[in-house]
């Protein structure tokens, strides 16, 4: 491949391909047109499928064990509170602006996940939706944060009160947000010099976990001629328009690349995975709960707690290690035996009617190509994350179809989408894409090689 | 690395010495180097001494006897108590056979981490990654350390790693946690938090209500 000058990317957190390529592949016209035009594919994430850390994963081209960052929230130590979030200081690898910046290309970056506090680059930087609030100084350069607000009002970093049945406000403030990043994103693109643009849209997320029971008649919640049925589709026209409007101003020598950092799945319910733990005597309370009660607000007795989990789309496992952990009861002769326990009596779970849940479970080491900082002892899929984990204790069940923070329906899935536009290409379906790739093919669309250590490989266009 | 050149994360370390000890194959040079790149990539001061490499050049000239070897580990000691002193982490990774030398080393640096590359040795004569076990064995190699040669292993290593039983990263990793734990480096992936503890708050309710959490 020849250098060329430009590159953008268009990030869409959590687009599946079964909905982008296949379900509604006629409805979206842009990215059907982007497909004809350039190689397209499945785009495999990391373990775990996440926002943070997949996509500093996808433009680092490290494994979240590299990153030492396993999800938001990461082990500062060993002590059983010390859970720190993982932030723009928290990524001390390169990702491709830090190169291609000091190569002595322009850079725009927006709203990026993993950019708030907002880093110097070479160029200009919006930070991304983990900024506390729109006072917050999340723009490099710091000047940039009045020039947007005074053209596109505050920032909208996210939707606010998310777990809500008021659907309908929900939805106008994915519409409002999305509708104002592309925005920002068509005035950036005009008003600065750039070899490299990048920007990641989270309202696809969002309308997944809040109208996913509404559109997909397997969802156990689904309901037929609801008011809801097409919202996810509307609003994905409404994306691929948005899309359509921000092509032409990036130009037609320019390599641009539609991305998802992970996919999305019907969620069939929840596993109240200490709940579990406790019932089969790995977890012990000092005293008992009255009705659901986060993990971190029980009180548990250590001395004969052996493991606990962490709640979220996926499950952290924790051991309670003697020398490692405060009040550590596992001697680390048997660390790996009851690590292997548990793997083998969380792959042998059932569903609520007996039938076997599918769950995988990984150990960090065997995933990761290094491992960093304070990995989880175990981490796990339940049902293939069609099920989530939830964290709470006092539930009185192991599976449970009402989530303990509020409605949810629709959970991770392990793959997201790619889609690569550039002159000369012929459309072609790609086999075997990680997001790992992104990186290294952007990197070698200027001529960069890749650094040695970048887990990916370079997708060839022809 | 920022635009303005400075490597990313970068702190201060305090000097200290790791010395690997082990039988030959036992894996002490592959771990010791995973080590130094990561606390290269760190930003660390840090240096890796490693046995073959030395014998080459510092130690050249010196055999295989108890006096040449001791010798030869005094003076791995002693670069490392220099560079230890000036700050750096000195990495050494040496057979180091003799119990005695090696808590003489100790004394001399003082901010020492004695680490054991653990590995039966059935397991080390398999992986023979030069052929030199198949010599000892067959009695073309004389003071060869585990056939022909004692080992003394460390009756009170700061750290063990079992190299038979995980792979070279997951001991890297599990040294680095226990450096980290015992104060010579900065805690892994735990860097200062940019949030105020409101904006904290605020942050863990819209991730919880996202579901993230």
């Amino acid at each position: 491949m020849s250098p060329q000058r430009k590159v953008a990317v268009i990030g869409l957190d959590c687009v599946p391909p079964e909905l982008a390529f296949d379900r509604w592949r006629d409805e979206l016209p842009t990215l059907k047109r982007l497909t004809e035009q350039g190689c397209w594919g499945k785009l495999k994430s990391v373990v775990p499928p996440i926002t943070v850390p997949a996509w500093s994963c996808m433009m680092s081209s490290r494994d979240p064990g590299e990153l030492g960052i396993y999800g938001f929230r990461n082990r500062k130590d060993h002590s059983y509170d010390g859970l720190a979030f993982a932030t723009a200081t928290a990524v001390r690898e390169d990702r491709v602006w830090d190169i291609l910046g000091r190569a002595g290309k322009q850079v725009i970056v927006l709203a990026v996940p993993g950019t708030y506090p907002p880093a110097p680059v070479n160029g200009c930087l919006v930070g991304c939706f983990l900024t506390p609030s729109a006072e917050s100084d999340y723009a490099y350069p710091a000047a940039l944060k009045a020039e947007l607000t005074g053209r596109f009002g505050a920032y909208r970093l996210d939707v606010e009160n998310f777990r809500s049945d008021e659907k309908e406000r929900i939805l106008e403030q994915i519409y409002q947000m999305t509708e104002q990043h592309f925005a920002m994103a068509r005035h950036l693109v005009t008003t600065r010099p750039w070899d490299f643009f990048m920007m990641v849209e989270m309202g696809t997320d969002r309308i997944h976990h809040a109208f996913w029971k509404f559109s997909d008649p397997a969802h156990r919640k689904y309901e037929k001629g609801n008011k809801f049925e097409h919202a996810i589709r509307d609003y994905y026209r409404f994306v691929d328009a948005q899309v359509a409007g921000l092509l032409p101003l990036l130009g037609d020598d320019t390599s641009v690349f539609v991305v998802s950092d992970h996919g999305a799945q019907n969620m069939e319910g929840g596993i109240c995975v200490n709940e579990w733990l406790t019932r089969e005597g790995y977890l012990a309370l000092a005293e008992p709960v009255a009705g659901p009660t986060p993990i971190g607000q029980a009180k548990l007795d250590w001395s004969r707690t052996r493991a606990w989990g962490e709640g979220g789309y996926y499950s952290r496992i924790f051991l309670n290690v003697r020398g490692r952990e405060p009040q550590g009861v596992i001697p680390p002769g048997e660390y790996e035996a009851v690590r292997e326990e548990l793997r083998r009596k969380f792959e042998a779970m059932l569903d609520e009617k007996g039938r076997p849940l599918g769950t995988r479970v990984f150990k960090p080491e065997e995933v990761y190509r290094v491992v960093r900082g304070v990995p989880p002892d175990l981490i796990v899929y339940f049902g293939n994350l069609r099920w989530r984990s939830v964290g709470s204790l006092g539930l009185g069940t192991v599976h449970t179809f009402e989530n303990d923070t509020g409605p949810d329906d629709a959970n991770h899935s392990e793959y997201g989408i790619f889609i690569l536009r550039e002159p000369g290409l012929k459309s072609r379906r790609v086999e075997g894409l990680s997001l790992m790739d992104i990186a290294p093919t952007i990197l070698d669309r200027f001529g960069i090689a890749p650094p040695a250590g970048m887990q990916g490989k370079v997708i060839q266009g022809s | 690395m920022t635009n303005d050149g400075q490597p990313k994360g970068q702190r201060g370390t305090r000097g200290v010495t790791l010395w690997f000890t082990g039988l030959p194959c036992s894996g002490k040079s592959t771990v010791s180097q995973i080590i130094y790149d990561e606390l290269k990539k760190r930003g660390g001061r840090v240096e890796l001494l490693d046995g073959d490499e030395v014998r080459t050049r510092l130690t050249k000239g010196l055999g295989f006897s108890k006096e040449d070897r001791d010798e030869n580990i005094r003076r791995i000691g002693y670069v490392c108590h220099l560079l230890t002193r000036n700050g750096v982490i000195a990495i050494a990774a040496a057979i180091s056979p003799y119990r005695a030398i090696r808590d003489e080393v100790r004394k001399m640096v003082g901010s020492f981490v004695e680490i054991y590359a653990d590995c039966p040795l059935e397991v080390c004569i398999q992986r023979d990654v030069k052929g030199m076990y198949k010599k000892a064995l067959a009695g073309e190699m004389k003071e060869f350390t585990g056939i022909s040669d004692p080992y003394e292993a460390p009756l009170h290593p700061e750290v063990t790693l079992r190299t038979d039983q995980e792979t070279p990263e997951a001991s890297a990793a599990r040294l680095l946690r226990r450096l980290e734990e015992m104060g010579y480096l900065p805690g892994g992936a735990a860097v200062p938090e940019p949030y105020t503890p409101e904006e904290e708050a605020a942050i863990r309710r819209r991730l919880e209500q996202l579901g993230y959490l």
